[in-house]
Formats: C-alpha cells, structure tokens, sequence
C-alpha cells in the first residue's frame, strides 16, 4: 500500500524536539504516552471493526442452523434485527459466508446483506448482495468468471451459480438491481480493493447467473 | 549529545526494543477490540428489517431522454363563489426525427370532475368521446397502428391520471386539453384550491411479479400493487434540472369583497379589477412542475358565509350543492385524550418534508396537557413505537420523546401497513378520546390496502393526516381522514408548522358535530352525496352534492354535538344560480360508489352503475376513459413508432438518492484506522525513547 503524500508532512512532526537543547523529560514522556493512548485507541477501532466482522459471523452460523431446523428470522444474537437469510459458498476458494437480511451499514458490519426489494438468494430472479471489501467480500477480487458460486436457502436447498462477469461500477449504477433477465447473483462491494478510506463512488459487481439444471420448474420473471 | 549520534547504538537493541512495544501495543489493542466487540454488539444499530417490498430500482439520465416529448402545461381557472372550472393544456413537442408515442401520468386533485379531452394538431380541434375504459383503449390502439393522431386518457387513482398521445409526428407539437371541475375547500372562513403538479415516487410494497398489466414505470407490478408499472412515471435527476414548465392563470370571482389572497409556495401577480375579483398570474414563466400550487383567498370582515346553495337544472332535475358552516361551541365537559403521534421516516421523506415533520411533531408535543397520555410511532422500512403503550404527559416524558423524534433519519422504504397497525389497535375506552395523528407526503402505491385496514381496525379512535412535503399524495390524506373520521391538513413549507398544527389541534380540542343528518321536505325527491355524512370539526362545512325532483320546501339539517341537538334549516327555493352542478353531483356519486367497494359491495353492479353514469355526464372514472382520433392517417405504413414515458421531475426538496438508492457501501475504515493507529504508536515509541536518559558511547 503506498502511502500519501500527506504522510510525509505529518511523519516529520515528532522529530522536530530531537534538536538542540537537552529536552526535558517530562512533557516528552505526556507527548509520547498520549501517543501511544491515541494509537492503541485508532487501532483498536479498526481492529473492532475487524473483529465484530468475523465474530458476528461465528454467532450467525449457528442462527443459520436454527433457520435451517425451521425457525423464521432466526436471530444471531436476541437484540439484533437482522437475519441470516442464506449461506453463500465459494469452494473454489474455500470461503463461507452468511448473508443477512438489509444490505445498510448497519447489517453490513456483520455480514454480506441482502438488498431489500430484490428477491432473496436463491429465488428466482435477480437477487443482490451487498458487502464490505475489507471484510466478508473481499475475496471478491479473487473471483473469477466461470468460478462457481454455491447458495444454500433457508429451506436447506441449494442454487448453483457460475460468475459470468465482474465489473467495476460507480454506486449510482442502480441497473445492475434489475429484475429483468435470467435468475442470477449480484455480488456488490466497494472499489478500489485496497482503498484506505470508506466511501468511494465506485462499486465492484460479480454477475453470476443461476446454472441451468432447474430452469423447467421455475417461472420466468418479466 | 545529538541526533546523529543515535545509529552508533546497536541496530538489533533497537529492532528487539520496537518489536517489544509493537508486541505490547498490539496486545493493548487486541483487548481494546475484544471489549468494543462486545460493547458493539450490545449496542448494535438497529438494521432496517427486511420485509418484501420493492426497491425504487429505475432511474433516467440523458440519454434516456432522447426520444421523450417535451411538455409544457398550461392551466387556467375559473373560480366563482365555491366552484373552481380548470382549463389544462399539455403540449407534446416530439424533437427527434422519429415518430412518436407519448405517455404522461400526471396528477389532478383528488375530487377533480373531468369531463371534457379536446386534441388540438395545428389548427384542427378533435372531441374526445367517453367510453367504458377497455372500450377507449381498444379504440385508441386501433387508431396508433393504423398510424392516426389519437389521444387517450385513463385514471389510475382518483388523483393520479395517464394521457397517451400516439403517431406525433417528427418535431411536431400535438396538444391534449382537459378540463375539470372542483368544489373548492372552505374551512376556518378561508377558501383555497390546490393544483398538484408532480406525482412523487411511490414506494411500491408487496413481491415483484409478473407485470399484469402493461406501463412504463420505474417499478414492475407487484403482489400488492399489480398496477405500479402505471403509477411510476421515470424521474429525471434534478442535476439534469428542471423539465415540464407550468403556467397559471386564475380568474378568480369570489362574490364577496376579498380580504387577502395568497400563495404559500409560489410567486404570483395579482390584479384587483373589483372588490369581488381579482386576476392571478404565476410570477415565474418557467415555473418547473415539481410542486403543489395553492391559493387560497379570505372574504373580507364579517361576510365568511355561514350557508351556500347553487342549484342547476339539467333535463329535468334540479342539481344542487351545499355548503353550511355550523356555528363552532366549546367543549362541556373534556375528556382525558390519547394521542399517537405516527411519523414517516421514509427515503421519500428526506431532506425538507422530515424537517416540517419534526417540527410539527415538535409543536404537537408541545401542546400536549398533563392528564392526557401520547407515544410516538415512526416507520420506513419497518415500523417502531417509542413505548409499549402511551405513556402519560409530563415535562421529562416529552423531552424524552423529542429528543427521540430528534435523532430519527430518513431513509428506507414506507411499509405503511405495520405502523397503522401498531397505531390503530381497534380498542374502544368511552372514558378516553383516542386520536391519532399521521405525518406523512403518502407516496404509496397501494392506498386501497390501507384503506381498508384502516377501516377495519379503527374502533373508535380517530385519525388525523398531515401531509408534508411539496408534493403528497392527497388521494391518501383526504380518504384516510375520511375513513379514520378525523380530519387533514397540509404542510409545505417549514414556517407554515405553527398555524397549520394550531389548525389541526383546535380541530382535536373541540367537540364534533355528530350525527349529521339531512330532512328533505315532503314530496321532494332527493339523493344526495356522501350518503353518510362525516363528523364535522371546529372550521369545517357540511358539503353536499344533491338531486332534487323539485325546489320547495325545507331542508332541515341535524347533528348533536356534546349531547346537544343542532339544527339548521334551507330554504330550498332561495337558491343562487350555478355551473357545473351535475357534475359535481355525479362525481360524487361516483366516490360515493368506489367507497361502497371497501364496505363489501359487488363489483359488477358499481362498475356498471358508474359506467352509466359516467357515460351521461362525461366524466373519466376507474371504468371510463377519454379517447379523441383524427381519421386522417398521419404515420407512413413504413416508419416506425417509438413509445416515450414523459419524464417528471423530483418533488421540490425530495433527496434523490434517498427515494431511488444507491448500492450498498461495501467499505469500511477499519484498513485507515489501523494504519493510523499503527503509525501514532510508532511516533509514540520514537518519542518515548528519546526522551529517556541514555548513556554517551
């Protein structure tokens, strides 16, 4: 990761009391404690962010094996208002996801979310996901078309998919929502992939379109 | 000692030195997460829930525009006494080189009696004919393939409407004038008429489906809303600007001296040629279609009539419309109330409209008194109540509620039905007056749902809409108030809060008048509509559309109010000439009969008792449409026909991105946070180190 210009300006800072007289100890050892306070705090921040990430998502498997005994909108925690609505699989890279219920910030710290309004995974239709690029989806960048994709539904069954095409977007395309064409699986996180900052314009989307061994028993969608 | 001196120390003490306090930092910072985990959990945001409903998916940038008509509208009206006669001309210019079909859904207000579609080409003037609705579209689609200039025009809710001009020829301009009538609003000694001008993006609940029914919406049809498709008009995004300019003309003939005149959301010109008229003109020439127009206007001093009654007679019968103000009382006895107060926190709501929602709100709570009880509903994608059940009023209790009702966003979508349900629990406590009171633009697609929800779980509470924003969805707020035997009102723009809720709150302190009923004289033959008539608040008439076989006689009009007996009588001979009378008369008929759809009546006896009506007073209904032809073919067998949604614009202070979406943020700033962290903690080291006394080599 390269780092910004503007670190340059700012990491010269600390030198400057290095010169001349013999510093005194005493402000140097408040300067260096509230630095060290302040690090550890920034650091914890994002180590949190991190940690509730894959914490929550331990807590959502086994929400997800209650769904799959039969309880509805099983929650991961009792105060929580989201719900693992699938489990997503990519074998080829060993990764295990569980999708919740909402795809707003708020679901989205704990696991990929499902965009309110599309049908849900596994469903015919065009149904869309949503996550964070540093955390569940960030092996996004890995996937590659023809990679298949595996969903398991709240009724135990699973849906094959196969990414068709990956794209990098800007977060206005709200096309790629629609529900025309064949049932399909729209993978959406954030781009660039190594970006530091949250909040970019741009979007990365995996097309991956359901393979095609059930389409007799399902309907069409306009 | 000097800096330079530093790199004679050994390299490796350095490197073991940094290593041990990276060590150490981390482990501080590990714990640090661990603990905020556990604290995030607990304090986890609240997700929106996920319940069906369909995201607001389509949106339109330029290029989409390139075949889309360009409309302009032009309205005039003609008010005298309580009567208002609009004149709408919308003209379709076609830029691009090939033929085109238009398709316009617009709104008209919510009582309007359309009853005559002219399609001007040029110099040529075409009648359009009213016919059963299937019947004019079979029509119109004949005239679009043979290539003939043909107009038609369908209603989609009572305040939403299409028109669709076919075969508009490479940069010609084809014209579609409509005309309405309307009984104007009298209430608190004020008249006032609203034009709608834009109609904002509806949330469309329930699951995507199959389109049933053909349109060229944003939104397909859904479970809940089979009809979306043609109640979605595209949006332009307001950074493409503002399309579909709009002027207005009024003729305004009060009848009585006019005190003031005013236009809460708009420059207008005024010109007094006498006491009893004035001219009103729009200030601006381009005045985009992206808000309500109002007007509204005060009898001068003592003369706010407390009776009107216009008759006409058409073939026979006698037409009549009454308008009569029972005198306001104050209120015996008081009984303790409980108010919920229901806020929409939709995407629909962001920007202006969630402000003047606050703030009404925030005056509501204000007016509360000790002894009454109040809680606090808010609603987008799912609906939450601030307590259990109300709670009573104190200083601690509202504070806490507006503090509450400070914090709330919004955003989401606008499941409508939950938070009714919550609201309305269908108890019914004689010793406690139940009120609800609902804040919201209703950009909904599926009214009818609620409307019988709200029938069926009313009880005996009684609600009260405010519709907020530049643009809501009157249909909604007139027929909730009505079916909640409350009472609505209005609020566009954020210093109107104060008047308009002290409006609604005197409405909610007062006692009703209940029971209202009407004697007809012997021998006359009556029907009049609405065949039950409303409860009456503080300010408001009794208005009725009536039929009479004869002029003689006394009206006697009852109601009690607090126990008490009112009684009013009408002369039924001294009436003032009107206008338009039967009009209004069926186009109440025709409400009163879509109203007796949600209380259990059969569809195919009202659809064909509003056809023949409709079809004697020409009038556009849910079953009847307009539809005008040219003979003359227009469209060469060869070229083609292109079909072209009108794009509107935004509603004036909606947020774009609010009501259509965005892709979800897929990023955190956990990456930046530890890199910062990391980098603070080794500034930390470097300082801590050299300010420890060292020896010299």
């Amino acid at each position: 990761m390269s780092p910004d210009p503007a670190w340059g300006a700012e990491g010269a800072w600390p030198q400057a009391p290095a010169s001349g007289r013999r510093p005194r100890a005493f402000p140097k050892r408040s300067l260096a404690l509230a630095l060290v306070l302040l690090g550890a705090l920034q650091f914890g921040q994002g180590a949190w962010i991190q940690a509730k990430a894959w914490v929550a998502q331990a807590l959502i498997a086994q929400a997800w094996a209650r769904t799959l005994m039969g309880e509805a909108h099983a929650k991961p925690w009792p105060w929580a208002d989201t719900w693992p609505v699938a489990r997503l699989r990519v074998p080829a890279l060993g990764i295990e996801r569980y999708v919740l219920a909402g795809a707003d910030g708020s679901a989205l710290a704990f696991g990929p979310g499902h965009l309110v309004g599309t049908p849900a995974p596994g469903d015919a239709g065009n149904s869309v996901v949503g996550g964070h690029r540093d955390t569940h989806l960030a092996f996004l960048k890995d996937v590659k078309p023809g990679d298949l994709i595996e969903i398991q539904r709240a009724d135990g069954r699973s849906v094959a998919y196969r990414v068709i095409e990956t794209l990098v977007l800007d977060k206005r395309d709200m096309w790629v929502a629609k529900q025309e064409g064949p049932t399909r699986l729209t993978l959406v996180t954030c781009y660039p992939f190594d970006a530091l900052r949250a909040g970019g314009p741009q979007r990365y989307v995996v097309f991956a379109f359901e393979l095609e061994n059930r389409g007799g028993e399902r309907g069409m969608r306009g | 000692m000097t800096p330079s001196e530093l790199p004679a120390r050994s390299t490796r003490s350095v490197a073991l030195d940094l290593l041990s306090f990276l060590a150490l930092a981390a482990a501080v910072a590990l714990a640090t997460a661990a603990v905020l985990t556990a604290g995030v959990l607990l304090l986890a945001g609240r997700a929106q829930a996920a319940e069906p409903g369909a995201l607001l998916i389509r949106s339109l940038d330029g290029r989409a525009l390139a075949n889309a008509p360009l409309l302009a509208t032009d309205v005039s009206f003609r008010v005298s006494g309580m009567v208002a006669r609009a004149h709408v001309v919308q003209s379709f210019r076609n830029p691009s080189s090939d033929w085109v079909e238009g398709v316009y859904v617009f709104p008209l207000p919510e009582d309007a009696a359309v009853d005559r579609l002219t399609m001007r080409v040029g110099e040529r003037v075409i009648e359009g004919q009213i016919q059963e609705r299937q019947a004019a579209q079979r029509t119109y689609a004949r005239a679009r393939a043979a290539g003939q200039k043909s107009a038609l025009m369908d209603q989609e809710r009572p305040n939403i409407f299409t028109s669709r001009i076919a075969n508009i020829a490479p940069h010609e301009s084809v014209a579609v004038e409509i005309e309405y009538q309307q009984t104007l609003r009298y209430e608190g000694g004020r008249y006032s008429m609203r034009f709608p001008m834009v109609v904002g993006p509806r949330y469309i609940p329930g699951v995507l489906r199959v389109s049933a029914q053909e349109g060229h919406g944003w939104s397909p049809g859904t479970d809940q809303v089979p009809d979306a498709a043609r109640v979605t008009p595209p949006v332009l995004r307001p950074a493409a600007g503002r399309i579909n300019p709009v002027r207005i003309r009024v003729t305004l003939d009060a009848g009585v001296p006019i005190a003031d005149i005013a236009s809460p959301y708009h420059e207008i010109l005024v010109s007094s040629p006498s006491a009893n008229r004035r001219e009103i003109l729009l200030g601006s020439a381009t005045t985009p279609a992206d808000r309500d127009f109002e007007l509204s206007w005060a009898p001068l001093g003592a003369q706010a009539p407390q009776l009107a009654w216009f008759t006409e007679e058409k073939s026979g019968r006698h037409y009549g419309l009454l308008v009569l103000l029972p005198p306001s009382a104050s209120p015996a006895t008081r009984l303790p109330r409980d108010v919920v107060f229901v806020l929409d926190t939709s995407g629909s709501m962001a920007g202006s409209s969630i402000q003047q929602a606050k703030d009404a709100l925030h005056t509501a709570l204000a007016r509360l008194s000790p002894g009454d009880q109040f809680n606090v509903i808010e609603f987008n994608s799912s609906a939450q109540a601030l307590h259990p059940r109300a709670v009573p009023v104190s200083p601690a209790s509202v504070r806490r509620a507006v503090e509450w009702v400070q914090g709330l966003q919004a955003r989401g979508g606008t499941e409508m039905a939950a938070a009714l349900s919550l609201a309305l629990d269908g108890e019914d406590d004689p010793r406690r007056v139940r009120q609800v009171v609902f804040l919201t633009d209703g950009s909904v697609g599926n009214e009818e749902a609620l409307f019988r929800l709200i029938r069926a779980r009313l009880g005996g509470t009684r609600l009260f809409t405010v519709g907020i924003g530049s643009a809501p969805n009157s249909h909604f707020m007139t027929k909730a108030a009505q079916l909640g035997r409350g009472a609505f009102t209005f609020i566009g723009r954020i210093d109107e809060v104060q008047q308009k809720m002290a409006a609604l709150f005197a409405k909610l302190e007062s006692p009703v008048l209940k029971g209202v009923e009407l004697v007809w004289p012997d021998g006359v033959q009556a029907e009049s509509w609405p065949s039950r008539l409303p409860d009456l608040y503080a300010g408001e008439p009794l208005v009725v559309a009536a039929a009479l076989s004869r002029l003689q006689g006394e009206l006697r009009v009852r109601g009690s109010r607090d126990g008490r007996l009112w009684e009013a009588q009408v002369p039924l001979a001294s009436s003032a000439q009107g206008s338009g009378m039967g009009t209004l008369w069926a186009r109440s008929k025709v409400g009163g009969l879509m109203d007796s759809l949600r209380e259990g009546a059969e569809e195919g006896p009202v659809r064909a008792e509003v056809i023949d009506l409709a079809l004697v007073h020409r009038l556009v209904t849910r079953y009847t449409s307009f539809v005008a032809v040219d003979w003359t073919p227009a469209r060469p067998r060869d070229a083609d026909l292109k079909v072209a949604a009108v794009p509107t614009n935004l509603p004036d202070g909606w947020e774009y991105d609010k009501v259509f979406g965005e892709l979800p943020q897929g990023s955190t700033d956990s990456r930046f946070a530890m890199l910062v962290g990391a980098l603070l903690l080794l500034f930390g080291w470097i300082v801590a180190r050299s300010s420890r006394p060292r020896r010299l080599a």
